[in-house]
């Protein structure tokens, strides 16, 4: 009954109603949960983004978990370190458009752990946008050590 | 605003019960009751008077006439705000039970001065859709806000909190375009939050009148896609005293509410009060965990942690009334603390040290407290054909909102929990003159509100403003002929913004192009002084044939842009999100065309109330593609949007006994310019259906006119969605009510009792206006709800 009441949609234009996705679930992607990362040395964070439509921009955010406020979406559950207060902690918040577009995309980083950071538990947060204003967040629990 | 003064009245005298031998020639005694023809509930404060003799029914609607002389004597009955009969009783020995049923009738009082017409009367005049909501339907559906209660009105639906708190939607729009007037003074707090509801004790509201449509020609800016308006209680009757007190618990979230209310007349003075208090735990949903995002939260005993909360309200009035002149001052106070779930505050997940699980009762971080101090006066004064009301009010809204400190982007972890304070006060002036003019209602008036908005706390969302409106109005009603009334009204507001400007707290490392960078206090608010101004206008007719209305309206209505749509400059982690305000922003403008047309025949209803609507710059929070930091920037924009929908209801009563009310209600909205174009509104609700069967099975033991209802509701799916949200699926839930009034005691006036099982099947669904649905919660299960009504001799 309630079908027939609804009203046709006659004027749904190509509308885009899914989101990007994100992901680190294949063998180049990193970090993987429970990464452990040492001060001063090189990575390639890597993750493969894709979208129906349009990629706009994505963005990496990697702060310190010290405290435990928060987690990953991860499957595993890493081991967190003793709560402590940061000091010198490691920030990172980068953004860049993905000037081609397209529906599919590898986010490749090479980012250096600076050698003056305090060692402990980080959360490292990747996000991707799509040109319609859809966004997907994954976040990954990891470790800097000395 | 104006306010209508009560309704006509159409007496019926039965004189059903046992005669008693008489005792002697001369006087007799005559004991009665006067009851409502429609609830059957006792009327008190009634007066009865004869030539030589007087009463006053008591709160139970009994009275007593003594020394009454023998013979056929005559009595006039009146209740306040109807119009008084005359009644001829014939006494020739002592009547123990003569009972009166008072009958609010407007249908049949053709000919009647406009303001003793019936509330139903008036409103089915109005060429505005309007639905009275009377204080049965509030005790018979009450649910834990006082929106929650409303919704079962087609075309009302809410935006809920966890368990304690809504917010109105008329038609698909909420927030800020649903203007909530009590006593006459628009309610003023933090109506643009998502997270926080409506701070009023529904205890303390008889009686509500909802304008479905646009309706700024009365009410200013906000009421763009109706108002909930909520009158002052009916004046009770002179020489009366009454009051009752509620007792209610719940099960799902061990809710213990207690309300108690007096009310009081001498001849000329008045009053009222009322104090409510309720506490209740974390609610349950029918689930063990909840999966958002690819975050699974582990749910305790299928609590939702740490959304317990307790509310304490306390308000009272004085009035004075006399042939020309009501006036009645209230003061009110509501205070609320809830408690947010703690996994997810908004979109942000979170952990925590704190024992969640310890205690269900509890309220730990985050949560938020709000208090809203009231005082009002409305007055009414009338002079010859002439009606002036003038209301003021003064309102004082406080929130705060607590989470456990951490650190976010460049803000250090700050010293304390406190993460946003609202402050704001209201000062209102209405006043409006109504003149009638032979067959011409003319109505003019004047609304000035000032506001004074302060903010506190270490997380930034809105900065302090000051806001000032001035809004002048006009309208007609012309009664063409008896049932065909036309109506148009024009309306001018002016608004002034000025924002002040607000830092940041601490210092962000900023790069310039140069290469260098540098450690700077940002400025996230500049001071501003805006200017806005707005033209409404409404005009209708409506046409009454017999027992059936047709109406139609076309409106245009407004609302000045709030301090966060101007001046946003901040992140809001909660919604992982950075907001972007625009300070060029226009009023939004809304264009409506109303048709309605309803029967109310013997035993059957039906009515059907479709829309058309256009806002030609509707304001919406966009989601663009591009970051600030690592967040997405939410940028203010407006677009046109068009809507289209309505409500259509039918019922029937078969057997005499048993009621079926079947009811619908549907909206499709599309923008159709700017980025989001072809997309949806946010937050619109799904088509969805309510069957409901009432029956009455009569009085056995000592129930009274017990009453079962069974609520059928289904909602279908809804994809009609706009980032970031998510599609929800269709659902079907049943509740179920028992009510009755109970004759305990003798000689004691009859306790209420409703019993009430939600969600029987411990459905677990999805509605998509809900906060958490954000995060993937569904609705509360299955709950059990005791509710008692002691009357106060």
């Amino acid at each position: 009954m309630l079908g027939l009441l609804g009203c046709s949609d006659d004027d749904s234009i190509d509308k885009d109603e899914e989101k990007p996705t994100i992901s680190i679930a294949y063998d180049e992607g990193f970090p993987k949960a429970c990464e452990v990362l040492k001060r001063g040395e090189t990575y390639t964070f890597r993750a493969r983004v894709t979208d129906n439509m349009a990629l706009a921009a994505y963005s990496l955010d990697i702060h310190h978990n010290f405290d435990h406020h928060t987690h990953d979406d991860q499957e595993e559950t890493c081991e967190l370190g003793p709560v402590k207060e940061a000091s010198d902690p490691w920030t990172l918040m980068e953004n860049y458009t993905i000037e081609e577009g397209g529906t599919s995309y590898e986010i490749q980083l090479e980012l250096t752990v600076p050698e003056d950071v305090d060692t402990g538990d980080y959360h490292c947060q990747y996000s991707v946008i799509d040109a319609t204003g859809w966004q997907s967040r994954t976040a990954i629990d990891i470790k800097v050590v000395e | 605003m104006t306010r209508m003064s009560c309704a006509g009245l159409v007496l019926y005298l039965f004189c059903l019960l046992s005669f008693l031998p008489a005792v002697g020639q001369e006087t007799f005694t005559v004991k009665g009751l006067v009851i409502d023809a429609d609830t059957r509930a006792p009327l008190a404060g009634a007066s009865i008077v004869g030539k030589e003799f007087y009463a006053v029914s008591a709160s139970d609607g009994e009275f007593t006439l003594t020394r009454v002389p023998g013979g056929n004597r005559e009595f006039e009955v009146s209740y306040l705000g109807y119009a008084s009969e005359r009644v001829v009783l014939h006494v020739d020995s002592d009547i123990t039970r003569v009972t009166i049923v008072l009958k609010s009738s407007g249908t049949e009082l053709r000919g009647v001065e406009v303001y003793g017409k019936s509330h139903e009367r008036r409103a089915r005049e109005n060429p505005v859709g309007i639905i009275e909501v009377s204080r049965e339907f509030m005790e018979a559906n009450r649910e834990n806000s006082l929106m929650q209660t409303l919704s079962r009105i087609p075309g009302v639906t809410t935006i809920n909190i966890g368990s304690g708190q809504s917010k109105p939607v008329i038609r698909g729009l909420g927030f800020n375009r649903v203007s909530v007037v009590q006593n006459g003074i628009k309610h003023e707090a933090q109506q643009w939050g998502s997270d926080h509801g409506l701070e009023i004790d529904q205890y303390d509201v008889e009686r509500v009148r909802v304008v479905k449509g646009p309706a700024s020609l009365l009410y200013g800016s906000d009421a763009l896609a109706g108002v909930v308006d909520i009158p002052a209680p009916a004046m009770p009757g002179p020489h009366s005293f009454s009051g009752s007190v509620n007792l209610l618990g719940e099960t799902n979230n061990n809710l213990l509410g207690i309300s108690a209310g007096v009310t009081g007349r001498k001849e000329k003075w008045y009053y009222r009060g009322r104090l409510t208090f309720r506490d209740y735990a974390d609610y349950k949903v029918p689930a063990d965990r909840i999966n958002f995002e690819g975050y699974i939260f582990e749910l305790h005993k299928r609590h939702l942690r740490n959304t317990a909360g307790e509310e304490a309200n306390a308000s009272f009035s004085v009035g004075y009334t006399s042939d020309n002149i009501t006036s009645e001052t209230f003061f009110s106070n509501v205070y609320a603390k809830n408690g947010f779930f703690a996994n997810a505050h908004g979109l942000e997940v979170r952990s925590s040290e704190i024992d969640y699980d310890r205690s269900a009762r509890d309220t730990d971080l985050p949560f938020h407290q709000v208090n809203h101090f009231k005082i009002t006066n409305n007055t009414t004064i009338t002079i010859d054909d002439h009606t002036l009301d003038i209301d003021l009010g003064f309102q004082n809204n406080w929130r705060e909102e607590h989470s456990e400190p951490v650190p976010h982007g460049h803000m250090p972890k700050p010293d304390d929990s406190r993460e946003r304070e609202f402050r704001k006060q209201t000062y209102t002036l209405n006043a409006g003159d109504t003149y009638v003019l032979g067959t011409h209602t003319l109505a003019g008036g004047i609304n000035l509100e000032l506001q004074e908005n302060s903010i506190g706390g270490w997380g930034f969302l809105i900065p302090a403003y000051t806001r000032f409106t001035a809004g002048i109005f006009a309208y007609d009603q012309f009664e063409v002929r008896p049932g065909l009334h036309l109506q148009a009204g024009l309306r001018y507001d002016y608004g002034m913004m000025k924002t002040r400007s607000y830092y940041d707290w601490f210092p962000t490392e900023v790069n310039h192009p140069d290469g260098t960078s540098s450690s700077e206090y940002l400025q996230r608010a500049v001071a501003e002084t805006l200017h806005f101004d707005n033209i409404s206008a409404s005009a209708g007719i409506s046409y009454l044939s017999g027992k059936t209305t047709y109406k139609i309206n076309l409106g245009k209505s407004f609302r000045i842009p709030l301090a966060n749509e101007l001046a946003s400059d901040g992140v809001n982690y909660h919604m992982y999100r950075f907001e972007k305000g625009r300070a060029d922003l226009d009023p939004e403008s809304s264009y409506q065309l109303d048709v309605d047309v309803s029967h109310e025949g013997e035993g059957f209803h039906f009515g059907i109330s479709p829309f058309v609507n256009w806002f030609d710059n509707y304001i919406y929070l966009n989601p663009t593609s591009s970051y600030y930091e690592t967040l997405q920037v939410y940028e203010y924009t407006q677009s046109e949007v068009f809507r289209i929908g309505g409500e259509v209801s039918a019922g029937t009563t078969l057997f005499g006994r048993l009621h079926i009310d079947l009811s619908g209600e549907y909206v499709h909205s599309r923008q159709r310019s700017g980025p989001k174009k072809g997309f949806t509104l946010p937050f619109s609700p799904p088509l969805s259906g309510l069957l409901s069967v009432r029956y009455g099975s009569g009085d056995f033991l000592f129930f009274r006119q017990p009453v079962f209802t069974a609520d059928y509701k289904v909602a279908a799916t809804q994809d009609e969605i706009v980032p970031p949200e998510e599609s929800t699926r269709g659902y079907e839930v049943l509740n179920l009510s028992w009510q009755t009034d109970m004759d305990l005691f003798r000689d004691y006036p009859p306790v209420g009792l409703r019993l009430k099982v939600s969600n029987v099947l411990d459905t677990r669904y999805y509605n998509h206006t809900s906060f958490y649905r954000l995060i993937a919660v569904p609705e509360a299960g299955r709950n059990l709800s005791l509710s008692l009504t002691i009357p106060i001799p």
